[in-house]
């Protein structure tokens, strides 16, 4: 990175920093700490809860799905419009009509304080987890870039985040989400333009969507039923739907953001617009990969995108196997290079008998490049067996390094942790909110002042600031950090959900069948994963349909308790 | 005649059109996916 960069990094998150601090002075009581007084218009709604779930990981790994695997993980999002609309009917007017701080305090209303308790404690558990991954996330691109220690990078990141979390509160966290997504929004648009620039003069952008179509990654829609495919239309819709139900309706660090809104109406509109822009929105950033596919089919692309890991290989004992694959690589490349060459003309001339022949050569030397790719994990597997051989999230930023102007550099390095501070933000909120409200006061001391539980919000803020760091020092294991958060959302949401939808939807369940139902769903699924009986979007379904039909029949079965 | 909700959007005079709307879009953006996919490989 040059000056320039530093430049633009420096200034940029500082700006950020300085402006939500500014713009919301010092809360005085639990409700403006907590929910921002409920004064905020729903564009701000809008704006954060998108910031919120759009973490550094959907701006570094979603451009390296698009590389490596398409664009077929958009499908992902289809289930989202249709979460809007249930929780705008449903949920929204419920949590306001209740007054609640919490989704869980809703729970004690509708069943007892036991079942608040177990759901919060899976909320707790699931956020505090995943919460590590967002940190971890823009920590292995400072690792990467200045070459600084990732445990070190991690405390860093997760503390910056702690400083504006614990004075601002909420209404700090959502004026910094304003301007984030103004940033990312710009610089993404950037990012994506000048991916097309950069490809060579003959080569505009509807010849780089037939080159990508051509090489399989324009896979946007796949119409088979397979509960075992991760990703296609109907596990997107039926999957997707509930595990976007779950996270927006049950997960206090979205909950925590609608309920900011200054009415229902406020609240209802920012999460409609959440439901029209998300998908137009991941489908971009998933292009912006796929464009980053296509300018490596007229460049030379790194066979390992982990700069570090082989850099490492090339002074190790393996060395010379090492460089033999490069030579391989190498040649697989000119190959490569010279059938998209072909491709291109034969499109420009329609001979279609050309464009098929290019297309066989195309995908063999993809498969080819598979091939000695897994030559190369399995060198640096050897070589370090703790090493981080998924390189998915290094692909747009190895691009952006490489490639992009400076400046543009810096912006984009900027944007990157910008979102994650927002996303990291939100979740320490929705945590200490849950603690404190759902924990500690319901459970340890209920009848202290306003200043007591807002000082202690702050004090749990912190605790799972330091907690959080602790979990991203383990999370360079997991593959691919937007697929590990969404396992791991998937192990809990589905639970979680079917009691709130047995809360809303099934009046004659009580609390005790639906506590003893939520924990047998809640087994089944972690050994439905553990045994990889179904691609993990189904773990929602199974989880949330599981709930429900113990709690159906052990409400039948358990003999009802005695009346006094 | 009943007053529109001041919250409402000038494009949807009532919550559940802007709920078809939503859902429409949805439904939109899937086709056009689908056209994509089919007419560039």
């Amino acid at each position: 990175m040059s000056s320039l960069d530093w430049l633009v990094l420096g200034g940029t998150l500082t700006g950020l920093i300085l402006y939500g601090l500014i713009r919301s002075r010092r809360s005085k009581t639990m409700d403006e700490y907590l929910l921002a007084g409920q004064s905020l218009p729903w564009y701000h709604v809008c704006l954060s809860v998108m910031a919120t779930q759009a973490s550094a990981i959907t701006f570094l790994s979603a451009p390296g799905q698009g590389f490596s695997d398409g664009m077929r993980f958009v499908q992902f999002y289809f289930g989202l419009p249709l979460a809007m609309v249930v929780l705008s009917v449903t949920f929204v007017p419920m949590f306001r009509k209740l007054n609640v701080f919490t989704a869980y305090e809703f729970l004690e209303t509708r069943f007892d304080a036991r079942i608040r308790t177990f759901t919060a404690g899976l909320f707790l558990l699931q956020r505090g987890l995943s919460t590590g991954l967002s940190i971890y996330a823009p920590s292995i691109i400072l690792s990467t870039i200045l070459g600084w220690n990732i445990y070190w990078t991690n405390a860093l990141m997760g503390g910056i985040v702690l400083v504006y979390t614990v004075t601002g509160g909420t209404k700090a966290i959502s004026y910094t989400h304003i301007q984030q997504m103004i940033i990312v929004t710009l610089a993404m648009g950037l990012a994506g333009y000048m991916t097309v620039h950069l490809l060579p003069e003959a080569v505009g952008f509807t010849d780089a969507l037939h080159v990508a179509g051509k090489a399989g990654r324009l896979n946007l829609i796949d119409l088979k039923f397979d509960p075992n495919s991760r990703y296609n239309l109907w596990s997107g819709l039926i999957g997707g739907f509930f595990l976007q139900l779950s996270y927006f309706g049950t997960d206090q660090s979205q909950v925590g953001r609608y309920l900011t809104g200054e009415s229902v109406g406020q609240s209802r509109l920012g999460l409609l617009m959440n439901g029209l822009l998300k998908v137009p929105m991941q489908f971009l950033i998933l292009l912006i990969g796929v464009l980053t596919f296509v300018f490596y089919q007229y460049n030379d692309a790194p066979l390992f995108f982990n700069k570090q890991e082989t850099e490492r290989l090339k002074t190790s004992q393996y060395a010379s196997e090492y460089q033999l694959i490069e030579i391989k690589h190498g040649l697989l490349n000119s190959q490569r290079q010279q059938a998209v060459a072909e491709l291109q003309t034969a499109l420009d001339t329609d001979n279609q008998t050309v464009v098929e022949q290019a297309r066989t050569t195309l995908k063999t030397a993809d498969a080819g490049l598979a091939t000695l790719k897994t030559s190369v994990t399995d060198l640096i597997k050897k070589n370090n067996p703790a090493a981080d051989t998924n390189d998915v999230n290094y692909v747009f930023l190895r691009f952006v390094l490489d490639f992009l102007p400076h400046g543009l550099i810096g912006l984009l390095i900027a944007v990157i942790f910008s979102a994650s501070m927002g996303s990291i933000a939100s979740a320490y909120n929705s945590l200490a909110s849950t603690t404190v409200i759902d924990i500690y006061k319901r459970r340890v001391n209920a009848t202290a002042s306003d200043a007591h539980y807002l000082k202690a919000s702050q004090w749990a803020t912190i605790g799972w600031g330091v907690f959080c760091i602790v979990v991203a020092q383990f999370a360079n294991r997991l593959g691919s950090m937007i697929e590990a958060v969404n396992i791991l959302g998937s192990l809990f949401y589905g639970v979680i959900l079917g009691i709130f939808l047995v809360a809303f939807y099934l009046p004659r369940i009580g609390g005790r069948a639906t506590f003893f139902a939520a924990i047998v769903a809640e087994a089944l699924v972690v050994v439905s994963y553990w045994l990889n009986l179904t691609a993990f979007l189904w773990l929602n379904v199974i989880g949330c349909g599981l709930v429900i039909g113990f709690a159906l029949l052990l409400e039948r079965l358990m003999p009802k308790p005695a009346r006094a | 005649m009943n007053k529109a909700d001041p919250d409402l959007p000038p494009f949807a005079r009532s919550w559940p059109r802007l709920y078809a709307i939503v859902v429409g879009a949805l439904v939109v953006e899937i086709i056009l996916f689908y056209w994509l996919m089919t007419a560039f490989s």
